[in-house]
């Protein structure tokens, strides 16, 4: 299994992903870490049959909500990554679909954010959030 | 949107360029009454968030500021500091960094050229719809940008937000044999890149062609990546330390990015276009004679034709990362010492996207009392509006869908990356 976290660490509830991957790094489980640049997601989960992304969102929610969609139902009026380069998670599933390129199984963790400014604080809930995601994703792999 | 006498063009959010920005332009006629490139990316704190740090965390906390081109800005950073501190690099080191800037340019001009604006000239909404139809081309552009990630992620130590450049040099250098490693990969990428001119200009261009004031830097014997004067199609001849005699930034109401005009002139043209038409001689004879069989030759005053004249830059940088194999020695010391010493220093480097300007003043104990950041596409963004005013008036007779998709994808052509361009705003609240 793969686990992919994505965001940007100046960027306030945007480190979310980044630090749940660090987290579990430290725990012993093998991460990866990226801006969540579609072509690079594309590179991290090629010849992957099971890969995690986690990720902050914005799609309205209360902040701090975990939501896990699979990619398949990811919805589209979802805004991954505050880092946006226009071309990211969204992108990087249908493209990986079209190419023929997607992993079998592919999840998404998305913690909803709300403050991206730079060098924003990461908001206490989006960190509640943060070991929650942490303990569910260790329960998931350790069985 | 029509109205009587008049018409709107509003694209509330511009797809395939790098951050976030939407476009206004209102039509009174047949006459372009207003342009305005909306920005409203959260605003850009970084040269603030610089003072008060030691110069050395100048080129980490910089390279935050772009996810496609982290590297420009630690290489405008560590130049403008090697600058103030007086601090001469090693010849290979040198070597490196040029090898860094191509990696750089690889990954962002192949994401660019067919990913973000090969759709437009093909007629489809994006890169998902073209791949359906045009999957080798997407696949060649997949290989391509992974190989300029190889090139970063071995300099850099990772892909995006590379930690490995340092003031005075990198904090690990690699071996020649890691180097000879990329070089199978190049040799496929540099082929790869001649097809991609060969493929680029056969596609069809809008006639839209301005007297554009072209500024780059030109460097005696390479085609400029860190070093070189700032010159223009206009007889501009200056040294970094100048720049800010020369140019200054403005900020509009409509946007939360500032315009970088000339002094006493305006707009003006950085990027490709400018760095080829500039620099057509320094090219490798390969990107040269690539350019010359499409018919390309400087001066391109066609901003479509952006798209071959990166294709041609792919040559470039391909060529260019194959010829620091070749010759590359890995250098006694992986950086020279840096000093706390107090200075001022500016540089300029050539990002994708054009000039990268920088300057910091440091204190005896190094650390940075002031900087200033001025990204390309804060330079680019009064040509930008100034492009939209002519064209918007060529396209006057067209439907307004079709009118405003053609106005989108000439700011495309720009590859403005909103992202960088946005710095921190004071605002002023007038009350009667």
């Amino acid at each position: 299994m793969l686990i992919i976290g994505c965001g940007n660490r100046q960027r306030g509830d945007d480190a979310a992903g980044l630090i749940v991957a660090e987290r579990l790094r430290n725990a012993g489980i093998h991460t990866k870490s990226c801006s969540g640049e579609a072509t690079e997601l594309m590179e991290l989960w090629h010849d992957h049959d099971h890969v995690i992304v986690i990720d902050a969102v914005m799609t309205g929610a209360s902040i701090g909500m975990l939501h896990v969609w699979d990619a398949g139902t990811l919805p589209k009026h979802v805004k991954v990554s505050a880092s946006t380069h226009g071309f990211g998670l969204a992108e990087a599933v249908e493209l990986s679909r079209t190419l023929g390129r997607m992993p079998a199984r592919l999840r998404v963790y998305g913690i909803e954010g709300r403050e991206f400014g730079i060098a924003a604080e990461i908001s206490p809930e989006v960190i509640r959030a943060i070991e929650m995601t942490v303990r569910r994703i260790e329960d998931e792999i350790r069985g | 949107m029509s109205g009587r006498g008049g018409r709107t063009i509003k694209v509330d959010t511009l797809a395939r360029v790098e951050g976030e920005g939407a476009l206004y332009i209102k039509m009174a006629g047949d006459r372009v009454a207003d342009v305005k490139l909306k920005i409203y990316e959260p605003p850009r704190m970084f040269e603030a968030f610089l003072r008060g740090r030691h110069f050395s965390e100048a080129p980490d906390i910089t390279a935050r500021i772009c996810g496609i081109c982290p590297i420009a800005y630690q290489m405008s950073a560590v130049h403008a500091i090697e600058r103030a501190l007086a601090i001469k690099i090693d010849p290979a080191v040198r070597l490196l960094r040029r090898l860094f800037y191509c990696g750089e340019w690889i990954e962002s001009h192949a994401l660019h050229v067919y990913m973000l604006h090969a759709p437009d000239f093909l007629g489809y909404q994006d890169v998902i719809g073209m791949a359906k139809d045009h999957r080798p081309l997407v696949e060649k552009a997949l290989r391509l940008k992974k190989i300029g990630n190889r090139i970063v992620h071995l300099l850099g130590g990772r892909e995006i937000h590379p930690i490995s450049a340092c003031v005075g040099g990198f904090h690990k250098v690699p071996t020649k044999r890691q180097l000879q490693e990329l070089a199978a990969d190049l040799e496929w990428a540099l082929e790869a890149s001649l097809e991609t001119v060969r493929w680029t200009s056969t596609l069809e261009f809008p006639h839209f062609e301005q007297d554009y004031e072209f500024v780059a830097l030109q460097h005696r014997d390479e085609y400029p990546f860190n070093e070189g004067r700032l010159v223009s199609s206009h007889g501009l001849n200056i040294d970094a330390a100048e720049y800010e005699d020369r140019f200054v930034e403005l900020h509009v109401k409509h946007s939360n990015a500032l315009h970088s005009v000339m002094r006493g002139k305006g707009s003006y043209f950085v990027g490709p276009l400018a760095r080829f038409n500039l620099n057509f001689d320094s090219l490798p004879e390969v990107a040269r004679k690539a350019a010359l069989e499409v018919g390309l030759r400087p001066p391109v005053k066609n901003l479509f034709r952006s798209i071959v004249v990166r294709a041609v830059e792919l040559v470039f940088a391909c060529a260019e990362a194959l010829r620091v194999i070749q010759y590359y020695e890995a250098p006694a010391a992986a950086h020279v010492a840096a000093p706390n010493r107090a200075g001022v220093g500016q540089a300029i480097t050539e990002a994708p996207r054009g000039i990268l300007y920088h300057r910091y003043a440091v204190d005896e104990n190094g650390l940075i009392v002031a900087a200033k950041i001025v990204p390309p596409t804060s330079q680019n963004q009064r040509r930008i509006e100034d492009d939209l005013r002519e064209y918007a008036a060529h396209l006057a007779a067209w439907p307004i869908e079709e009118a405003t998709w053609k106005c989108e994808q000439a700011v495309r052509c720009y590859d403005p990356c909103i992202s960088c361009a946005t710095h921190f705003l004071k605002v002023r609240i007038d009350r009667e």
